[in-house]
């Protein structure tokens, strides 16, 4: 990889290869930052264009488009609360309430610096380590799988404010709407009820769209503002000072290795990252005190872990031809399209164009900071709008984003009736940032479970003798879900 | 400026309307129908082939997507729309001839206007590279000698890769003493496969060349020109109808498209088929090209779907 | 007293219960071929509806002894739009993305308290108006259409 970086970086360092990744980074934060309009919608509108391009471009304008558009879905979940993508509903958890403190600016300030750090970092270990690492990857069986969603699992009970039992309740209805549908065993229909639409399941970013950002239009639609009242104040980035990353830089330390860690299985993706990375730095982070209350480490550990992600993912997709989520997938369908054949094979046979993709991976990294302030700039007489035409202009952009992610009409309805039951239930306190982790990590722990007891012949023990890893995660994720019994313990007993 | 057009000669049809003939199709642009996510195989391949399709008809075509359930939401809701032959799916085996018989989907066999079929590719049984097995014997010997060890894979139940290795393992005999593994899609089966949780997995020739794997047997009429020597399954031993698979697909309408309609898309669609641009794109794509008109087509579609009848009961679908 | 136990928090907290209550029932009129354990689709949402029931329960018995009452404020307006977009959806497909959301941003506007026509105009037809023009038209990814014209 090392040998053939410079020549990698003539096909980059052209004036059309950077205005590519410049324009492919740009568009990519702009259409994630509208809400309602995720990575995937971004990457399918883009893709007819990359068609008549040349390899190198091609891939390297969805990658832009990619990380762009994972970087531009913080800044509607910081600025109204709306994550576009899974991946960005954590992000709402401290950045909204920084936003509404006034703080909006700072907010985008933090999460712009720990993206790109997450992202050059995910970027120099693609470069240096990726085939070691799919090796490692393999070393992820069901079982293991299993346990690793078990532990990520467990981050339900760190996300929910408030009451803990409404968390757990919210973490059920999403791991339970994850099952309806085609079994993935035995193929066969559950709880479809005759809705022959149900046997595809509920998407899960029509859900997710719905329970954030239409039951928010909902929520604010109680209490209109007056004529003049706008939804946040908002100038543009306030990039933190040197001194205030003054003992966080341990847990933006710890959020890139997990983003990077978890990016490289497959199956799991950028949501998980985020929420495992926010869960462990509420543990761990000498502020966990002040989080979900406007609290700049959890913006570090969410931001830069789904950043990680999309280096990590990359990780699998180049070196085995595996793609670690769908816009992988995209990319080597891409690639297949310009004659190049996804496999293990693919970095040994076009050392080059991977050196390419790679470092131009990096390049884009760099560009998020100032395109990212840019367009923050920009978008920040808009957020002067009155608040009734926002909330026309966020529906609509909901229900486009929904209908584009598979074309399905029925997909509306389901993010419509989310929206209302969101509403309902975040009125009475229940949290949505669990039911987005049970459905994000429902059809994994289910089949992997499963996958699990086919191939130990339906013995559960098994699963952790002869696993050490496996084992490993399982008491992680134990001593995790203890945690808060041992913490009230101790202060009791103090 | 097109816009601009566009509303004009909507105008024009708005006024002019209905009495349309087969003589003046297409009016407006026709809509392909992809029933998987955009960037997968099967969006590209119509992507890829759109424009050369537009080209034959002579007016515009745009490709549209539309997920979910295998490919029978899209599938269903065609089903239910006017056949004016201005909305044509793209549909492949599994979404026109096994989901309809293993799930409760709103269409079945009466419910299309065949067009035109554009590739088929038939299928592989395959090993790891560095496994034993080096051919259908040797499985079943290993099989035979321990019971419920070894362990087939798929991207799904009632996938194309699923039946695959159903046929092989029921024409061999063997089926009941493997252990089946589902996947969700075949990237996740793949890597299970390098990672030696399974043993075994069919699929087409494109997709088995991303990894290390061996060849056992082809479900083809014939051997396959880049692996001369490996057997077909009905030389192992394996009877009609589970002896041939092909990942087919094709150009469908709504039942009830007016014939004329009919004939004029599947001759855009063979000239389509043939023309330069579009057999460079299979070329490069190691996509294998199959044409068949739109009797030809229905005649085919018929008997596949039921002689795969034979390999869904085999499979306990 | 009556008034008490019934807040809005405990009637939701019933209806959860009763929802997870009801699918739990569900699975077990399930007809599947038996192949029992990991095999059997009703094996994984079971033991999550189990786990949802309980919890279910536990939190009634906490919200019944909260007795937070009832918040009407901007419930009615919040009603209309939440029925209005339902309505919105379903009619999406039949009279196009265009109509359908005209009608929407109208109705909305008006709800949130805009009365000055010129503004509302601007908005209503506006932003679908260039939402039509950008996907159906440029980039070819179409919105569903009205019946009158295939255009819009």
């Amino acid at each position: 990889m090392i040998e053939v970086l410079p020549q990698a970086l003539g096909l980059i360092l052209t004036p059309q290869g950077l205005m590519v990744l410049s324009f492919g980074t740009m568009l990519g934060i702009v259409l994630g930052a509208l809400p309602g309009i995720g990575s995937t919608v971004a990457v399918a509108m883009i893709l007819p264009f990359t068609l008549t391009m040349d390899q190198a471009p091609a891939i390297l304008l969805l990658l832009a488009i990619y990380a762009g558009s994972v970087y531009g879905g913080s800044i509607s979940a910081i600025l109204i609360n709306t994550p576009g993508t899974p991946q960005s509903a954590a992000t709402c958890l401290d950045g909204f309430p920084m936003a509404q403190r006034g703080e909006a600016g700072k907010a985008l300030g933090w999460s712009t610096i720990a993206s790109v750090v997450g992202g050059l970092v995910s970027a120099v270990v693609l470069i240096f380590a990726a085939p070691q690492l799919a090796a490692f990857a393999l070393n992820f069986g069901p079982i293991e799988t299993f346990a690793l969603i078990l532990l990520g699992l467990t981050c339900i009970v760190s996300v929910s404010e408030g009451s803990l039992v409404k968390g757990l309740i919210a973490g059920m209805i999403g791991l339970f709407l994850s099952s309806v549908g085609g079994d993935p065993i035995t193929g066969e229909a559950r709880f479809t009820f005759g809705e022959f639409q149900l046997i595809a399941g509920f998407n899960l970013l029509a859900v997710v769209i719905g329970v954030f950002a239409l039951s928010e239009v909902l929520i604010r639609a109680t209490k209109p503002g007056d004529d003049g009242a706008t939804l946040i104040s908002f100038q543009g980035i306030i990039l933190p000072k040197l001194a205030e990353w003054k003992g966080r830089l341990k847990n933006l330390a710890k959020s890139v290795l997990i983003g990077n860690g978890i990016g490289i299985l497959p199956g799991t993706g950028a949501a998980t990252a985020a929420f495992i990375s926010y869960a462990e730095a509420r543990r761990s982070a000498p502020t966990r005190a002040n989080f979900g209350k406007g609290e700049p480490d959890g913006l570090i550990a969410s931001e830069s872990a789904n950043n990680a992600v999309t280096g990590g993912a990359l990780v699998p997709t180049m070196a085995l031809g595996i793609p670690g989520d769908a816009i992988t997938a995209v990319m080597l369908a891409t690639l297949t399209l310009h004659g190049v054949t996804p496999g293990v094979r693919l970095m040994e046979d076009n050392p080059v164009l991977m050196a390419a993709i790679f470092s131009g991976f990096f390049v884009i990294n760099l560009m998020l900071l100032p395109l990212g302030m840019m367009v923050s700039k920009v978008a920040a007489p808009l957020l002067r709008l009155r608040e009734a035409y926002m909330l026309v202009v966020i529906t609509l952009l909901c229900t486009l984003g929904v209908y584009f992610v598979r074309g399905n009409p029925f997909d509306l309805l389901v993010m419509a009736l989310a929206g209302i039951i969101g509403f309902l239930l975040r009125r009475q306190g229940y949290p949505m940032a669990p039911l987005v982790i049970g459905m994000v990590l429902g059809p994994t722990l289910e089949i992997s479970l499963r996958q699990g007891l086919i191939i130990t012949d339906g013995s559960f023990a098994a699963f952790f003798s002869g696993h050490p890893i496996a084992l490993l995660l399982a008491i992680a994720a134990l001593g995790m879900l203890s945690l808060p019994f041992i913490r009230m313990w101790r202060t009791r007993a103090a | 400026m097109t816009i601009f057009k566009t509303t004009a000669l909507a105008a024009t049809i708005a006024l002019g309307a209905i009495s349309a003939t087969a003589e003046d199709f297409p009016e407006r642009p026709i809509n392909l129908i992809a029933p998987f996510n955009a960037g997968g195989g099967t969006d590209l391949l119509l992507r890829g082939f759109a424009p050369h399709f537009a080209e034959a008809v002579g007016g515009d075509v745009f490709v549209s997507n539309m997920a979910g359930g295998s490919g029978t939401v899209a599938a269903g809701a065609l089903a239910g729309q006017r056949p004016d032959g201005y909305q044509l799916g793209y549909f492949s085996i599994t979404v026109s001839t096994i989901q309809p018989q293993i799930k409760d989907v709103p269409y079945n066999i009466d419910s299309w206007s065949p067009i035109c079929s554009v590739a088929a590719s038939p299928t592989l049984l395959f090993a790891n590279a560095d496994s034993p097995f080096n051919t259908a014997e040797d499985v079943v010997a290993a099989v035979k000698a321990e019971p419920g060890k070894y362990i087939f894979g798929s991207s799904g139940p009632g996938a194309m890769t699923h039946l695959t290795t159903v046929a092989a393992f029921a024409g061999l005999g063997i089926l009941d003493d493997l252990k089946h593994l589902p996947f969700q899609g075949s990237g996740p089966a793949l890597q299970a496969m390098a990672a030696g949780t399974i043993q075994f997995f069919g699929d087409t020739e494109i997709l088995m060349t991303r990894g290390d794997f061996k060849p056992l047997m082809v479900f083809n009429d014939e051997r396959l020109a880049n692996y001369p020597d490996v057997p077909t399954a009905a030389e192992v031993g394996i009877e009609a109808p589970l002896n041939e698979l092909y990942l087919w697909g094709g150009l469908f309408a709504p039942a009830g498209t007016d014939p004329a309609v009919v004939e004029k898309l599947s001759t855009s669609c063979e000239a389509a088929v043939n023309s330069d641009g579009f057999q460079e794109f299979a070329a490069q794509t190691s996509t294998v090209l199959n044409y068949r008109n739109a009797a030809d087509f229905e005649a085919f579609y018929r008997a596949q779907y039921g002689s795969n009848a034979a390999i869904i009961e085999a499979a306990g679908l | 007293m009556l008034t008490r136990l019934f807040s809005e928090r405990a009637l939701i907290a019933l209806i959860l219960l009763l929802i997870a209550s009801a699918l739990t029932y569900s699975t077990f009129g399930l007809e599947f071929a038996d192949l029992g354990g990991a095999f059997d689709p009703t094996f994984f949402p079971r033991i999550i509806l189990i786990a949802w029931m309980a919890l279910a329960a536990l939190n009634l018995i906490v919200d019944l002894r909260a007795g937070t009452g009832w918040d009407g404020q901007g419930i009615l307006r919040v009603g209309i739009m939440a029925v209005a977009t339902v309505i919105y959806m379903i009619f999406l497909t039949t009279l196009g993305f265009f109509f359908s959301s005209v009608i929407l941003s109208v109705l909305f506007l008006l709800l949130l308290g805009v009365r000055n026509p010129l503004p509302i105009a601007a908005v209503s037809l506006g932003v679908p108006g260039a939402i039509v023009a950008l996907f159906n038209h440029m980039l070819t990814m179409p919105l569903p259409t009205s019946p009158m014209f295939w255009w819009i």
